[in-house]
């Protein structure tokens, strides 16, 4: 086992980002640094690019669309009005995630107390209208049945994450959905790389536990 | 037997992790679908985590309003024409300003502590009670004085009209 684990063990490396990450990062290095020029139109560019990313992991962190969207604006206005003084010392998009993970994570705080009586398994009325259904289960209309057994699935998942502690959660969204490196992960939440993975390993024990019946399903 | 990959530090369950995800280059996933050949443990982790994968992948978010960019325009604007002051106050409407309330009490005290009890008003108060003191003492010593002179001055004038 242990001669096994060394092998594992000698391959255990992420690497550097593939050249193509590069690229992008550098580019929105490039794009920041001419928005600090005056080029307003740079800033859209990197406002098309990277609004979805943002606003989906700030809906999936705090689960309301209306709140989601304002805190991601106040993401955007806080990156508009840093361009004076912006350096590129760190990757665009680990400085932006850092921003959204603050607000989201003073957000969540801030409601923990006026909203510990809410039952987060009731879903929210934001939800249903800015909810869609999400993934086709085939490519043909779901019967009603389908659709009410994947909304179940579906509200299982989301109380599954909503019910992780606050760094864990964004720990585990930005390692799923955002698909960043630990490095990254680390620099956004300020914290060692041995953490983030410490975060993930608990954060992913607690899934498995409160998913367990649709992983029994879907695994076998 | 518990394999010393999947550790509650998460220190190696990351190639686990990564394997699920696909982020793992063909020789690190060759070799450590060989050793989950043999691990019993790893292969039940390895096949519980792509369950909760899957089950992640159902959570798509909600669509973005429309009008996001020109909502967003729309502040940007008023933040340029706005003045400093109110940018601040807009700026650190996000803030998290709770635990700041006791240390604000606490700096309050302090201040208030600080300004009545200063050494310096103290020292004031006390002076201009000295000055005082010794204006009084003074002018007492003067009417003093202008009692003595009268004393002497009438007895002396009362003498000459006798005579």
């Amino acid at each position: 086992m242990t001669a096994k684990l060394l092998m594992v063990q000698g391959v255990n490396t992420i690497g550097s980002p593939a050249p193509a990450l590069r690229t992008s990062e550098d580019r929105d290095a490039q794009l920041m640094l001419r928005v600090r020029d005056g080029d307003e139109q740079s800033f859209g560019v990197l406002l098309e690019k990277h609004r979805n990313p943002v606003i989906h992991f700030v809906f999936r962190m705090v689960q309301d669309r209306a709140v989601a969207e304002e805190l991601s604006q106040e993401v955007f206005l806080r990156v508009y009005r840093s361009r004076g003084t912006y350096e590129p010392t760190a990757k665009f998009t680990t400085w932006l995630f850092r921003i959204a993970t603050h607000l989201a994570l003073n957000w969540l705080r801030d409601a923990r107390n006026e909203r510990s009586h809410q039952r987060l398994d009731t879903p929210r009325n934001s939800e249903k209208d800015g909810e869609l259904p999400v993934r086709e289960i085939s490519d043909r209309t779901p019967s009603v049945e389908q659709h009410m057994v994947y909304q179940t699935r579906l509200q299982e998942v989301r109380d599954a994450i909503g019910l992780l502690p606050e760094k864990q959660r964004a720990a585990v969204l930005m390692h799923k959905y955002e698909e960043m490196e630990y490095s990254q992960i680390a620099s956004v939440l300020e914290c060692s790389e041995s953490a983030v993975k410490s975060l993930l390993f608990r954060a992913y024990e607690t899934l498995r536990a409160r998913l367990a019946h649709m992983v029994t399903g879907a695994a076998r | 037997m518990i394999c010393p990959l999947i550790t509650k530090s998460g220190a190696h369950t990351d190639l686990l992790l990564d394997y699920t995800a696909g982020r793992l280059d063909d020789d690190e996933r060759i070799r450590l679908e060989r050793h989950m050949e043999e691990c019993p443990a790893c292969a039940s982790f390895r096949m519980e985590q792509a369950a909760v994968w899957e089950a992640l992948d159902l959570w798509e978010p909600a669509p973005v309003s429309m009008d996001f960019n020109r909502r967003l325009w729309q502040r940007i604007e008023s933040a340029v024409a706005t003045p400093w002051y109110r940018s601040l106050a807009e700026s650190l409407r996000f803030a998290n300003w709770k635990p700041l309330i006791p240390l604000t009490a606490a700096v309050l005290v302090i201040a208030a502590g600080f300004v009545f009890d200063h050494p310096a008003r103290r020292t004031a108060v006390s002076g201009m009670t000295i000055r005082e003191a010794d204006q009084v003492e003074q002018t007492l010593d003067d009417i003093d004085l202008l009692h003595q002179l009268d004393a002497v001055v009438l007895p002396a004038s009362g003498g000459s009209k006798t005579m």
